[in-house]
This record gives structure tokens, sequence and C-alpha cells, in this order.
């Protein structure tokens, strides 16, 4: 339950991570600030660097902080030393929490789900404290009469919160069901959270259109849907060519194994076997045939399965304003990452952070199809930096893990540059990997990879891909792997990314760096 | 609505931070904040962010002399934020102490905070309506003034299916302190236009609006029969009843002090207590774990004990004289005080019929135990309440029996022990009674259990003391 709820007196400094999760929790509280009246600064920090940073140049003119994805899992009070009467408010999907955080429950609040297993060790485990008389509250006050007069005092609007409700750990979630418990207006909050995690939320689809139904009938060009439905994991599909999107979509360029002379002659047999004349495939989506729309689905599905692909059709949630535009949870998410890591245009990271969060905003579809486009782009570059590195051979065996380096020069290196393109990249070539190797230890082990970050400050952009056999969250472990390995070769790394398993480091050191890491793994 | 989002870029040399505008008053008289930054003290939400700490330096904020520049930012309907913060800090000076409350009213702050009980900004509306209820609650005086200054119209608009839960309570807080306050009560007219209001409120399921709006009704109910009347006349009588047995003791406890300020009106507003239903939950609330509501329990029993006999025999009838030996046995001793104070209503006013219904229901043992209390003024009732017996005896020619039944309890020791206590009135009143009853108390009695004092065994007995006993 809930522990109080009042307004904020003084201003909130956000500080929000760059990944979509944070984009889209920090997009619903902000609607829960509009609503309320509180005032808020928001500042998009991508690593602990710029955390501090911020902290330092606000902490005196701000009392409450939010951390969102950013923040759990270092002592937070060790590392910024914040004035007593700061409080810090942290939303953070990262585990495992640093226990200072938990157990210091004046000045972090952590905003979790009742079920999440934080794995908190006993306090008595941890800290030899003087032990606190607790105050005799509560019945004493009760039946009494109420004062006479009453100060407002600055409570805080949400405190440590616990409730219960299934979902993943998403901050979106968080957000969401604190908003859900404020009884906001909810739907737009909602699509928010598909976008981070096409989970259980079915419930509350069905409950809030019924409210939109009436929307509907009057035609409004405002009118929004939110669906839960099947529909085709092809990415970007409805808003590319369905060849496009079959080439360039993992899951189906993986299984065909598209790279290869065999995998586009298999393509061409399961268009042949779908029916879909290749002129038709290869048109814009929109353009298709109607005829040939009509049950597209069910067809691709039947098809799909014949070569391999059971998972092709899935369901997933989808958002329509009106009659012509229709956006996969997929489709957005994509769009946000192009647009938050954006490197063409040469603008800061604010500012990209700025325009994917804008994105989200259903008055800006014309951001939502610039994103789209974007997102087109970096989804062939990583088809076909793929294709090379399996046609090339360029992913190694180190023993204990996989490995992978980009070098400078390769087409759309800077794209990569990044850290979840970076990541996206990884996680696609090492399935599309695993489906080209016949070396059966292969599929267990993880994938460490490597890019050209900054040129000139001849730094490497570096991340671990867990296994993909493994469905639980090892991005910690690698982190630790990371530090040890830095440390017992002084190599010069910057663990900067509130995700472990993103580290940069200077070019000159990667090898040793690598041996050391090859040798911890062992 | 304004909303203002501030961007910031990650580099250092590019920053644009807005600073809002305000800085019209500075606060340096504040030596607490001088120490520190002093840019934090030109804020302007300064005043309200330390009237929110956990020692707000309230006077010094006053010595500022603050005050009329925060009443002044009220009025800035141009700018609600100020509006808000201005309205937040004065709330919290006013909640101090009613010098503290003084120097916001004379500071001209009512009028403003009346008129911003319309405001179109929702958070600034209640924020009025808390510093109002603060100001209210100070007292009689400014309780009136606010009423003089018609805060009542726009106060219950604020009344809406639509309002917001938390917005309700204030509401309800604020009007319990319009109700609240004797010496004068609050006017009658006013009165008038809150209860239809009130009545309202009492209908939601919100425990703090329920306690709230009980808590007004029962200062309401606290006065001359005229304004119980006027309670009552809203038919609100059945809701409270049930309120009475709400199970949270923040509700619980209002309701109750409601219905037992009713019942101390004229008998026709008992009656209509009674027919409520109040009856029926006076036996749970006699043997409630919490004393205070068994206390003002069995005060309300005793004063329907107080009524015409068709009352007290609907005490009888609806079963309450268990409850009543129960309470008078085991009850916390504030309580047994007031059931004492049942008894003796009950034997001065009811008919011998029920007088020896109430002897036959077990009262006398735990009375008489009573008598060993340490309060004076509940041995003098129990030993009038005893006279009254007698009385009631002596019609039915059975004060002999009734002798040997207070002898056989053992009260007639703890009355002859009465004879060296240290009050006056108390010595008197034993001995007057052991005089006029048990003089001529004797031993021997027939077996016979038919007649109707009958709980004595026959037996032989001893009459010790300075009085003659005489064998009949």
């Amino acid at each position: 339950m809930l522990s109080s709820v009042v307004v904020f007196l003084q201003r909130v400094l956000l500080l929000v991570a760059s990944d979509v999760d944070a984009l889209c929790a920090c997009k619903i509280l902000q609607a829960l600030f509009q609503c309320d009246h509180v005032q808020y600064t928001l500042v998009p920090v991508s690593g602990w660097q710029e955390l501090e940073t911020a902290f330092l140049e606000h902490k005196d003119q701000f009392k409450y902080f939010v951390f969102i994805n950013c923040g759990a899992n270092v002592d937070l009070l060790e590392i910024l030393q914040p004035e007593e009467d700061i409080i810090l408010f942290v939303c953070d999907t990262h585990r495992p929490i640093n226990v200072v955080n938990i157990y210091n429950e004046t000045q972090v609040k952590l905003l979790v789900k009742q079920d999440d297993d934080l794995e908190i060790p006993a306090y008595d485990d941890l800290f030899r404290d003087e032990e606190e008389d607790e105050e005799d509250s509560g019945n004493e006050s009760e039946g009494t009469e109420p004062s006479e007069k009453r100060r407002r005092l600055e409570e805080v609007w949400f405190f440590q919160l616990c409730w219960k409700g299934g979902g993943g750990g998403r901050s979106a979630m968080v957000m969401f069901d604190l908003a859900w418990i404020m009884s906001k207006d909810l739907n737009d909050m909602l699509w928010y959270v598909y976008v981070t995690d096409i989970g259980t939320l079915q419930r509350h689809v069905s409950r809030h259109n019924h409210r939109n139904e009436d929307d509907e009938n009057s035609l409004s060009i405002d009118c929004m849907r939110i669906a839960f439905e099947y529909d085709l994991r092809l990415a970007l599909y409805q808003h590319w060519s369905l060849y496009e999107s079959l080439c360039n979509t993992c899951y189906t360029s993986a299984s065909l194994k598209l790279w290869s002379v065999q995998g586009q002659k298999r393509l061409q047999e399961l268009l042949a076997d779908m029916g879909l004349p290749l002129k038709q495939v290869k048109q814009k989506f929109h353009s298709m045939d109607i005829s040939l729309k009509e049950n597209l689905q069910e067809m691709i599905e039947e098809s799909a399965n014949k070569f391999g692909m059971k998972d092709l059709r899935v369901q997933t949630f989808s958002i329509h304003f009106g009659f012509k535009n229709k956006f996969l949870a997929s489709d957005v998410v994509y769009a946000t990452v192009s647009l938050m890591e954006n490197i063409e245009k040469d603008e800061s990271e604010t500012d990209n952070f700025i325009r994917a969060l804008d994105s989200l905003s259903r008055s800006n579809l014309d951001k939502l199809r610039q994103g789209l486009e974007l997102a087109k782009k970096q989804l062939r570059a990583i088809q076909q930096t793929v294709a090379s590195c399996i046609c090339t051979n360029l992913v190694i065996s180190q023993g204990p893990f996989l490995y992978c380096y980009l070098m400078e020069g390769t087409p759309d290196v800077k794209l990569f540059s990044k850290p979840v393109s970076l990541c996206l990249l990884s996680k696609y070539l090492l399935k599309s990997f695993v489906c080209s190797t016949k070396n059966k230890r292969c599929k267990l082990l993880p994938l460490i990879m490597a890019a050209p970050m900054n040129v000139e400050q001849a730094t490497v952009i570096m991340v671990g891909i867990p296994p993909e056999t493994e469905s639980s969250d090892k991005k910690n472990f690698f982190g630790r792997a990371f530090e040890k390995a830095a440390e017992s070769t002084n190599s010069r790394t910057l663990h900067n990314h509130f995700d472990m398993s993103i580290i940069e480091l200077k070019m000159e050191d990667r090898s040793k760096f690598l041996d050391a890491l090859t040798s911890l793994l062992s | 609505m304004e909303v203002n989002v501030e961007l910031r870029k990650a580099k250092k040399d590019e920053q644009i931070l807005k600073r809002r505008n305000i800085s019209c008053f500075s606060m340096e008289d504040l030596s607490p904040e001088k120490e520190k930054n002093p840019v934090s003290m030109l804020q302007p939400n300064s005043a309200a962010r330390l009237t929110s700490r956990r020692n707000p330096p309230l006077n010094e904020i006053i010595e500022a002399g603050i005050i009329p520049k925060l009443v002044e930012f009220l009025g800035h309907n141009d700018n609600p934020n100020l509006q808000f913060e201005a309205a937040w800090a004065l709330t919290n000076i006013a909640s101090g102490t009613s010098d503290q409350t003084r120097a916001v009213v004379e500071g001209g702050a009512v009028p403003a905070f009346i008129a911003l009980l319309s405001s179109p900004h929702m958070h600034i509306s209640e924020q009025s309506v808390w510093a109002l209820g603060n100001i209210a609650g100070d007292g009689p005086l400014y309780r009136d003034s606010l009423i003089n200054l018609n805060v009542i119209p726009p106060l219950l608009a604020l009344v809406a299916p639509t309002t917001p839960i938390g917005f309700l309570r204030n509401i309800t807080w604020t009007l319990s302190n319009l109700c609240r306050n004797k010496n004068p009560h609050p006017p009658l007219d006013a009165i008038g236009q809150i209860l239809p209001v009130l009545i309202c409120l009492l209908q939601h399921n919100d425990k703090d609006i329920l306690s709230d709006a009980c808590w007004a009704v029962s200062y309401l109910t606290d006065g001359s029969n005229d304004r119980i009347h006027v309670v009552v006349e809203t038919g609100i009588l059945p809701r409270l009843v049930q309120l009475m047995g709400a199970p949270e003791l923040s509700v619980q406890t209002p309701a109750l002090r409601a219905i037992g300020n009713i019942v101390t009106g004229t008998d026709e507003q008992t009656q209509r207590a009674i027919d409520a239903g109040v009856l029926a939950l006076l036996p749970q609330l006699l043997r409630h774990p919490k004393p205070t509501i068994q206390k003002e329990a069995a005060w309300t029993l005793s004063n329907i004990a107080a009524g015409p006999c068709p009352q007290i025999q609907q005490l009888i009838t609806c079963g309450l004289l268990p409850s009543l030996v129960e309470v008078l046995d085991k009850g916390d001793f504030k309580a047994q005080k007031e059931a004492v104070w049942a008894v003796a209503n009950f034997t001065t006013g009811g008919t011998v019929q029920q007088v020896v219904v109430l002897v036959q229901s077990g009262i006398l043992k735990p009375l008489l135990n009573l008598l060993s209390s340490k309060d004076s003024k509940t041995i003098l009732v129990i030993l009038d309440t005893i006279s009254n017996l007698f009385l009631a005896a002596e019609k039915l020619g059975e004060t002999e029996k009734l002798c040997v039944l207070v002898e056989e309890l053992g009260g007639l020791e703890k009355i002859e022990a009465l004879q060296t206590h240290d009050n006056n009135i108390v010595y008197r009143a034993a001995l007057g009674l052991l005089e006029k009853h048990f003089a001529d108390c004797s031993g021997h009695f027939p077996d016979t259990t038919q007649d109707l004092f009958g709980q004595v065994s026959g037996r032989n007995r001893i009459w010790q003391g300075d009085f003659k006993c005489g064998i009949h």
C-alpha cells in the first residue's frame, strides 16, 4: 500500500538514463508531475560521471532527486555525499541493489515492486547499530479529537512503494503503477509501459479500451486505441516492405542464414511457399495488394513453421491512432533507440535524448516516423555487419567466450560506437553465429564485442552478451569480470555505463585486457 | 497551467537553467539561514520550505515582516505557483500559536483566502481550505469572523461528487472547526447552512472524512436542546447509530459522543435516538476494550435511564441490564462510575416493577462492591440508590428481605465501614441509611424464595454492631 502521497513543494531533479525503459518511465513521471503541478528539471545522463556531475551542480538548488534506471547498484550516499535534507528516489532495474540503498530509508527511497527479489541480506548481518527504541505509535492517537490546527509538512510524493502485482522489472511499470495508485488518467501512460514490456497487462488494456469505445464511434482524430493482439515478429514490416523486414529481422535472417547463398535461396522458397510474388513483397507494405494482405499473418506463420521458425507470430501490443496510424510496440522501441543514438546530425546526447522522449508523445508522430526511418538504416547496417562478420569469420573463440572486434573502416562502424546499438548488433551477431556454426560448444558461450568508440581518443567500446541458452541476467557478471581484468592489467578503462556489461577502454590496452579476461573466465 | 520543463545539457559550459523571477523579498533577518547559502534565501519558495521544517522559525518569519508580502502574493492570479506557495507558507504560520495565527489574520489573509476558495486551480483552493481551517480552529472569535466574511458558501461549493478524497478530507476538517468551540457556539444560521453538506459527508465511506464529520456533529450537539434539535431534525440519527458500530475507533468515538450528547436532550430527542436503534449497539460498546468507549457508552446509558418509564422499559426489553451488570462488575473504573449513575437514575425514575427487575438482574452485588471505591461521589450515589431501592421495597413490604440481601452480599459491612469515612457527607449518608433501614433488621426468615426480593437463603445470623436486633 502507498504510504503517503502529497505534492512536492520543492522542484525535483530527474536524472534519466539513456535506455528505452528509462525513457518510458520518464514520460510517465513527467505526466504525473504535470498533473500535480510539480516543477522539475530533466537531466539525461549517459553514465556515472554525468550522474555525479549533474548531482554536484544541482545539489544546492534541489532537495529531491529522482534516478531513473540508474543509481541502484552503488552506494549512492557514499558517492554523492548528499546533505541530510536531500532525498534520493531510485527507480532502477539494474540489480543487485546496493545494500546501503536498501537499508537507508530516510535518504534513499527505492521504488520497487513488492515481489521483486531484491536479494536483501539480513540487516543484522551487515550493520551493527545501536538499538533504537521503537516509538509507541498509533493507537493512542486514534479516537482523539482532530487537532485544531494542522501544519502542512513537506511530505514527499512517493515513498518506498511496495505493492502487489506481477510484471518484470521495468521502471516504466513501476511508474505506471504509481500513476494507477494515484488514479491518474492512464491510457497514454499505459502505452509507454507496453513499449518496454510486452508483458502481462492484458487486463489493463481491456479496461481502458472500454472507455475509448465511445471515442472511436465519434471518429475523432485524436482517438487512440491500444490493442493486444497477434502480429508478426518482423521488424517494422508495416512501415517497410515485407521483403526488407524479412531480410533485416534477426530472427528470420538468422534462421534462414541469409548471409549465405543457400540462405537467399531459402528466402525465395519461403516467399513462394507463402504465395507472395517477389514484386509485391518488395513494395511498401501499405501498397501491397489487399488480397494478399488478407490472412497474411496466418499464411506467413504456416510457411515459416515449415522452415523452422515457429515463433514468427506472437502476441504483442499495438497502438492505433485513428485509422491510418498503427505502430507495434517493437516499432516504437526501434525508433526510439535510433533517435537516442542518432549519429547523423552532429548533435549532443541530450538533444537526441529529448528528441527520443518527444517521439513518445502521440502528438509527435512525425518524430516517431523519423525514428522509424533511422531504425531501418540501423537494422540494415546491423544485418550487413552481421553477414560480413560471419562470412569473414570475424567471430573467434577465445576459449571461455566468443569475441568479435569491428575494425575501423568497417561500414557503419560509427553507428556501433553507441552502447545500445552495439548491444543490439552483438545480440543479433551471437544469434546468427550460433545458427551458422555446427560447433555445439559455441552455443553455450557468451560474446564479447568491441568497436571503436572515439578515434581521436583511441578508445574502444566493449560489451558482454550472455550466451543464448542463459535466461537469467548475467550483466553484473561481466561487470565484475571487466573490472578485475582492468585491474590486473592496469588497463585504462572507464566503467561509466549504468549497465555494467558495457565499458570503454583504450585501444592500446585491448589485447592485454582481453588476455586477462580470457584467463579470468577460463 | 504553467509547466516549467528545464533542460540541462550535460556539458558544463552550457547551462540553460531558468530561474524564477520572484525575488522581491529578502529573508536576511532569518539568522539560522544567514550562515548557510545566501542564494537559497532568495528563492521564492523559501518561506514555504522553512515553515515545513521540523522546527520552523515561525516567529522569525513573522518578525521579518514577510506576512503582508505573502498575503499580497495570494492575489497574483497570473502566477498560480506563487499563490500556492504563499498559501502554503501562511497555512503553516497560522498553524502555530494563537499569536502566530493572529499575525496571519491581521496581515489581511482571510479575505484573500476566501477569494482563493474559488480559484480555478484545485491545489490552491485546497490549500486555502486548509489555511482557513487553521484560522477557524484558533477559537470562536476567528471562527465567527470567518463566518461573517461569508466563508461558508464558497467552501460548501467545493463539495461535489467529483471532488478528490484528499480534498474532501480537508474540507471536512475545516467544516468541523467551523462547528467547533463553545462560548459562544457557532451562529445557528451558519450551522443551518453547513448541516446539509455535513450530512452528505456522513454518507461517505472514507474513514477520515467520517471521523471529522462525526466530530463536527458531536460539537453541534454539545449544547442546548435547540441545538440538538437542529441536528436531530436532519434525520441523521440512524446513520450516526450505524457509525457507532464502525470498526474504526476514530469513527466510533465521535459518533458515540454525538449520540451521547443527543440523549442529554429532551425525552423526545432521546426517544429518537432509541428509535434509531442505539440500544442494540450499546451492549458491545459497554464491553469495548477501549476504556473511553466503555465510559461514554455507560454515560449514554445513564442518560437514557434518566428518562421516563417507557424509556426505562425499553432498556429492559432491549437487554441492557446484563450489560450494565457486567460494567459494574468488570468495567473500567470510569465506566463503572457512569454505570452507577445509570443505576441511580433507573431507581429514581423507574416503577417499582422495573426496580424489581433491576435487582433481579443481579445489579446489587457489583453495585455494593463499588462502595469500596475511592470516589466519594460514587459512594454517595450508590447510597442514594440503596435508599431508592428501600423505597421500592417498602411499597412491596419487602424491606427486610432487602436488608438481608444487602447484608448477604457484603453490603452491610461496607456501609458500616463508611461510618469512618473521611468525607463527612459520606459518613452521614451511611449512618442515615443504617439507622433508617438496618436498625430493624433481624435474623430469621422463611425459606421460600418466591418473594420478589428473594435471593437469600434462610439462615440464622447474628447481628453485630451497635444496633439492637430484635427477633421477629
